[in-house]
């Protein structure tokens, strides 16, 4: 069995490339098609975020992999994005490792903010829709499935979830308390109605914010945050009119929705007020330029967190070191049952083999030589003992090779040495 | 300890080190530095108040009174008040790294202008009093203002190039600088307004005794304008309520900066140790009355 993962993040791409690769929903069905007519024996599942795109493959043999460049040009072709552009921010696990990051992943370790919650509903959310398209399988299954687990596990054994750990507590607690004293005389304007927006509407309600208005495309989907959260609808062909008389506006929807031109035309019937636009989008929602066009305006997208997130993680550090110790434990953990699953069939047909061998043996000679039966269960235990012994170096030789993943070369060789059948 | 032998380079020195230890607050927060500053600026303002009392009690009145050397060391001296009052009741406000560097230059400007006594308040001393305080508010309002907008545009500097506070180096928010620095400004200037109108009063006052105050005086015209600046200001902020802050602090930084740099300079100006400007608030001051010439020799 092969593990493979060739995946872009907030550590090695900027936003700009991110946003580029970034798989809107709508159009997860549409790569999934596309992933499968072009990698028929893998199982794959794509997780596409703001902060990451990944696409783990996993197959039962490693020459059905599908290489690292295969899926670069995937990503090109699909994206209509040169490959030079991004190949080198481009960067690719195999084997364990690939257990190891998306165990981080589902933690959060891997998170702009660390212990950030929503990662992992968006872990799921990608398995589900993998699901869905019948793209994954049993390996990506229980790799996923194990990484709900782990993730559960290091939440509740550290305190890495404790504080401000969302991207939203993050971005207002950092920089939209230095633009706004209180959020209780503010109208925030949240664009976009899935978890993101969710989660910072949560954190604006919890530092005072009132009036808040909520638009999407999808109407209802608004209603029910609106709903909840005790907001106003706002028709989606009016939100320039909010636009301009919001204090803050965070845009979660990834659809690249303001251009410069747009921003000025709505920024003209604005009262210029001080506006704090938080961006966290992928793509971005609000041109990157418009934050240079009016000085009240303070535009703020996913990497602007980054310095901030890094000084989150350093104050956890020992909570980091306890979730490190979690992951590998299970990524060990994980490793084992998967070669388990490899190796085990072919280890049992082996022994089952020298097994036949043995007693097919053993009846031939007691037959001979019926004076030994009074000694017979002696002989036995002898005979099975050698055959351990036997079996033991190959059998350890398997184990040793397993932990970095399927052992196929030794897998093959005792096949053939063996002549064991599939 | 005997108090009455501290000079002024010795508050002068106290508040440069407390400024420099405010500095040391970049390299991350430490409840020693914040201690250490805080005596060294308390030291600093009893040597402060002990010089401004033995001054009073040298002259026989009040520091306000007395020379421009002693209303330009009680307008340090309020300043100071300001910063210890603020840095012990939030210990993360960066004010310090603003406000002392103004208090510096405010002491140290002191050598430049004269501390010689004024002989003319025979008369109308309550009114007189009353001018000069509320001049000295006036100023110190405009102070505040300037520090303001200082702290407004680097606030706004941080945020727009995503710099992070350093630890135990906060600034307050935008919203809250532009609300403070527009209230300094709403405050400062009606002081400043009746400053200038008690001291046109005692000037016409005086047009009825041998000693007439002349309007045509290089300090009266220098405040006057630089008031008249402030007053414009107060004027286009009580017409224009919504002004983005960043105006705001603009503005009151080049006119409070104008109007600290016009009164500063001009007192340096008519002082007879820089220039020596001809002006009626020198005139009738007796050069003998130089507490610091006596002092020194």
């Amino acid at each position: 069995m092969n593990l493979q993962l060739v995946y872009c993040n907030h550590h090695s791409a900027e936003l700009a490339v991110r946003e580029r690769l970034a798989f809107p929903p709508q159009r997860l069905g549409e790569a999934y098609d596309t992933l499968r007519s072009r990698f028929p024996q893998s199982e794959l599942i794509v997780l596409s975020t703001c902060n990451r795109v990944e696409i783990y493959a996993a197959q039962e043999r490693p020459e059905q992999a599908p290489g690292h460049r295969e899926l670069a040009q995937f990503l090109s072709e699909f994206h209509k994005v040169p490959l030079p552009e991004f190949f080198d921010e481009l960067l690719e696990h195999t084997g364990a490792e690939v257990v190891r990051h998306l165990f981080q992943v589902a933690a959060s370790l891997d998170s702009m903010v660390l212990g950030e919650p929503q990662i992992v509903a968006q872990v799921r959310e990608a398995y589900r829709l993998a699901q869905e398209s019948q793209a994954s399988g049993p390996i990506t299954s229980s790799l996923f499935e194990r990484a709900f687990n782990v993730s559960k596990r290091v939440r509740t054994e550290t305190r890495l979830s404790e504080g401000r750990v969302s991207i939203a507590s993050v971005a207002v607690g950092e920089f939209g308390k230095d633009i706004f004293d209180r959020f209780d005389d503010k109208q925030v304007l949240i664009i976009g109605a899935g978890q993101m927006a969710e989660e910072t509407l949560r954190y604006l309600q919890e530092e005072g914010a009132k009036e808040i208005y909520v638009a999407n495309r999808t109407r209802e989907r608004a209603d029910k945050l609106a709903a909840d959260w005790g907001g106003t609808v706002v028709p989606w062909e009016q939100l320039d009119d909010y636009l301009a008389r919001a204090d803050i506006i965070v845009s979660t929807t990834g659809a690249s929705l303001v251009d410069v031109a747009r921003f000025k035309a709505f920024r003209q019937k604005s009262r210029g007020q001080a506006t704090f636009i938080l961006d966290l989008g992928a793509p971005r929602d609000f041109a990157p330029e418009i934050g240079n066009i009016d000085e009240n305006v303070y535009l703020f997208c996913i990497d602007d967190l980054q310095k901030t997130c890094e000084r989150n993680r350093k104050l956890r550090q020992k909570e980091v070191e306890k979730a490190v110790a979690i992951i590998d434990q299970e990524t060990d953990s994980f490793m084992k049952d998967l070669s388990h699953r490899a190796t085990g069939p072919i280890v049992k047909r082996l022994r089952e083999q020298w097994r036949d061998v043995v007693d097919a043996e053993t009846e031939r000679l007691f037959k001979k030589l019926p004076h030994l039966e009074k000694d017979r269960s002696e002989i036995e235990k002898t005979i099975e003992r050698m055959m351990n012994k036997l079996l033991h170096p190959p059998l350890e030789a398997l184990k040793d090779e397993s932990r970095e993943g399927s052992p196929h070369g030794l897998l093959d060789a005792l096949k053939r040495l063996f002549r064991i059948g599939e | 300890m005997d108090l009455s032998q501290v000079g002024v380079v010795c508050f002068l020195a106290s508040y440069a080190v407390a400024y420099g230890l405010e500095w040391l607050r970049l390299r991350g927060r430490s409840q020693i530095n914040r201690v250490t500053t805080l005596s060294v600026g308390l030291l600093g303002l009893i040597a402060h108040t002990a010089y401004l009392v033995n001054r009073s009690r040298m002259t026989q009145l009040p520091p306000l009174l007395s020379s421009s050397h002693d209303w330009l060391l009680v307008l340090a001296w309020l300043a100071v008040v300001a910063y210890l009052f603020l840095s012990a009741t939030d210990p993360e406000l960066a004010i310090g790294v603003f406000l002392l560097p103004i208090v510096l230059i405010l002491i140290g400007s002191t050598y430049f202008v004269s501390d010689t006594v004024n002989r003319r308040l025979d008369s109308l001393y309550g009114w007189k009093m009353l001018h000069a305080s509320l001049l000295v508010l006036g100023m110190l309002g405009v102070l505040v203002g300037f520090v303001l907008a200082m702290m407004y545009l680097a606030q706004q500097w941080r945020v727009r190039h995503r710099q992070q506070a350093p630890e135990g180096f906060k600034i307050p928010s935008l919203e809250k600088l532009a609300r403070l620095n527009r209230w300094s400004v709403m405050i400062a200037v009606p002081l400043l307004t009746l400053g200038m109108g008690t001291g046109v009063g005692l000037g016409l006052y005086s047009k009825r005794g041998a000693e007439a105050v002349q309007f045509n005086d290089p300090v009266i015209i220098g405040s006057g304008l630089a008031w008249l600046v402030m007053f414009s200001l107060f004027i286009w902020l009580m017409a224009s309520r919504r002004t983005p802050g960043r105006q705001v602090a603009s503005l009151t930084l080049w006119a409070a900066g104008f109007l600290l740099t016009t009164l500063v300079g001009l007192q340096m100006a008519t002082g007879k140790k820089v220039f020596d400007l001809k002006t009626w608030h020198v005139h009738y001051a007796a050069p003998q009355d130089s507490w610091i010439a006596r002092n020194s020799r």
